[in-house]
């Protein structure tokens, strides 16, 4: 094996140099045939015509399985993604106006107060604390939404691509988010 | 979910691996492996990617849809002037206390249109046409009776009661 | 050949279960083992023998397409970093020499100029000849094929739809009006400058296995790598086709899947941005 190795050494360093006619040739005249270092293998090989190899890829593909991804992709990206919580704030949202105002349209029919006088009035009867609370809910995924929807279309404008500064912009926005949602819930 | 499953149960069979691996025997490996197996299979994904299957021969393209601005650039474009314009259609409110009644139903029309578009987005992304198609006719169409029927909701609530910035007001400082 | 490796390996598995025993049986039977190799290993080993060894764990994705019931697991191997290069793939190539050589993945320039060895390093998508193996702490190194690709073996991922989506964007070319000169096709220097940070892609496929939204749409959604390389030809002053290769882009699924996540930005072991390319193309189109 070595001296097999050795071989090809020469082999290679002598086609290395720049010596047309020798590479040109070198297979012409049979002289990589013995030295060649690919290993005996005892597999018996069968023909098989073009279809039937396509066949037998077909198949094997039915086998193949599907390579992880969001379980085990950097969770950093996957879970705090700012565009895939603009998406969760603002089906939140939109989810909420739409639950309500179906059930403001069903009202009449179904005996409930939904007007803003009476729900205004229901909501300032709960304990500061829930109050808080039920807002922050509201003013975070609004905020949230708010500055990345900015953010978003400034990407649309080919702005704030720098490789370096993206994660960090959207740790910012993540910060100024939560700030802004504790002032709107808390101190408004 | 199905999948954060399974990948904590993979943790556990390459810790488990990590000792056994080498001393067990052939044998009782594979009976590791179907172990895992059983488990990560109780566990349902809601749409599992197909088998493969390739279309054509290696050295075919991918067909090129048609064409259709609609669904394509005009559509992207009209979204970004929407949501342009909702940014100081929400601010406005903030620095005038509230907006005047054809504002506020300028503000509802967008936030519609804008929901409605945004709803679109995830149908699209998460309803493939070429796997469920029925499902994806069934999702349109039910957005689109959504939104109808949340429109007539809006205009009624602008039209009876006091519009959507004030209302949002009087309930965030009762 | 074959067969001395292949004891040699169902040796070392024996030893796995006690790693000191099993670093020592690693050098010298490898050594043995390996021909060639066996000067550098020798002259390593005498030059850091009174080094601690420093021993790293790698957990590889496996998967055996010969056994198509069993599910996919994850085996690890413990290396000592002392004699390991610094890279990942110096790794998973030394893995594969001494300890067990049915670990299959792919490689070719070892420096990040053929894309070969794509895969998923510690979560995140890169070309395991770039990637240093993480020395400061003694966590494990996770190692998985580009996600959400099907699995030919081990880290090897089927790429057959990503070159056929590539070929349908038609990566070359396109002119109607013969050169001036009759010779060649001539560009100015500020027309050169776009292409900067678009030719240099090597289509390993990161960026786009990287994209939740191909993950989900890979069948109709080209993907950022597919996407930067149309911007490419659209962004050649060359290039007379400009129309025809928006129109192509002009549907709600080939670009507009895209929701500017930039994953893709972050993950490119060549440090491109595909974000920027796609967002370019989408100006492009809208006006």
């Amino acid at each position: 094996m070595i001296a097999q190795r050795a071989g090809t050494t020469v082999l290679r360093r002598v086609a290395g140099k720049p010596n047309t006619f020798f590479s040109a040739n070198v297979a012409k005249f049979g002289l990589a045939q013995p030295l060649s270092t690919t290993q005996l293998r005892p597999v018996a090989t069968q023909k098989i015509t073009a279809d039937e190899a396509a066949a037998l890829l077909a198949k094997q593909r039915l086998n193949r399985p599907v390579s992880p991804h969001l379980a085990i992709y950097d969770k950093q990206q996957t879970w705090f993604g700012s565009s895939a919580w603009t998406r969760i704030t603002g089906a939140s949202l939109s989810g909420t106006l739409y639950l309500f105002a179906t059930a403001y349209l069903a009202a009449p029919m179904l005996g409930w107060h939904l007007e803003s006088a009476s729900i205004a009035a229901a909501f300032g009867a709960l304990p500061v604390a829930v109050k808080g609370g039920i807002k922050f809910l509201a003013a975070w995924p609004f905020a949230f939404h708010t500055f990345n929807g900015v953010k978003h279309l400034l990407y649309d404008m080919t702005i704030g691509f720098h490789r370096k500064q993206i994660v960090k912009q959207s740790w910012y926005l993540w910060g100024a988010s939560l700030v802004t949602g504790m002032f709107l819930a808390f101190f408004l | 979910m199905a999948s954060i499953a399974r990948s904590s149960l993979l943790r556990q069979v390459a810790s488990a691996s990590r000792v056994s691996m080498a001393t067990r025997p052939a044998l009782q490996q594979s009976v590791l492996a179907r172990a895992a197996t059983f488990h990560t299979t109780s566990k349902r994904e809601l749409l599992p990617p197909l088998p493969q299957r390739i279309k054509g021969t290696v050295n075919d393209a991918v067909p090129v849809p048609e064409p259709s601005p609609a669904q394509g650039s005009y559509h992207w474009t009209f979204d970004r002037l929407v949501a342009a314009g909702l940014v100081p259609l929400t601010v406005a409110p903030f620095a005038a206390g509230s907006l005047n009644p054809t504002l506020d139903a300028i503000l509802c029309a967008g936030i519609l249109i804008h929901s409605h578009s945004g709803f679109q987005q995830i149908i699209i992304d998460y309803v493939p046409k070429y796997r469920t198609p029925t499902a994806r006719k069934l999702f349109m169409w039910g957005l689109n009776a959504a939104t109808v029927v949340v429109g007539l909701a809006l205009y009624e609530f602008e039209t009876t009661d006091v519009g959507l910035t004030e209302a949002i007001k009087r309930i965030w400082t009762a | 050949m074959a067969a001395i490796r292949s004891s040699s390996a169902l040796l070392l598995g024996a030893a796995a279960s006690r790693p000191a025993l099993r670093t020592a049986v690693t050098s010298s039977t490898a050594a043995a083992v390996r021909g060639m190799a066996q000067v550098a290993d020798a002259a390593q080993q005498t030059a850091t023998s009174s080094e601690k060894p420093r021993l790293k764990t790698f957990q590889v994705y496996r998967w055996n397409p010969d056994k198509p019931t069993e599910k996919p697991r994850m085996q690890s191997y413990t290396l000592d970093l002392n004699k390991t290069g610094p890279m990942v793939l110096d790794a998973l190539l030394r893995i594969k020499n001494e300890l067990d050589p049915t670990l299959t993945f792919r490689r070719s320039c070892r420096e990040g100029i053929c894309g070969s060895c794509a895969m998923n390093i510690n979560g995140t998508n890169t070309l395991a000849c770039l990637c240093r193996i993480p020395k400061e702490d003694n966590s494990d190194v996770k190692i998985y094929p580009l996600p959400h690709t099907y699995v030919i073996k081990d880290l090897v991922p089927d790429l057959t739809h990503f070159y056929k989506q590539y070929k349908s964007i038609k990566p070359y070319l396109q002119r109607d009006t013969p050169a001036p000169d009759g010779k060649e096709y001539r560009q100015s220097k500020e027309d050169r400058k776009k292409l900067d940070g678009l030719y240099e892609c090597i289509l390993c496929a990161c960026c786009s296995t990287s994209c939740p939204s191909y993950w989900w749409n890979s069948e109709e959604y080209l993907g950022p790598a597919i996407l930067l390389q149309s911007y490419r030809w659209l962004a050649d002053s060359r290039d007379e086709r400009k129309a025809e290769r928006k129109a192509a882009l002009n549907n709600s699924m080939s670009l507009y899947r895209c929701h500017t996540i930039l994953n893709c930005t972050r993950t490119c072991p060549k440090g491109l941005n595909p974000g920027l390319a796609i967002a370019q193309i989408k100006k492009e189109l809208a006006f």
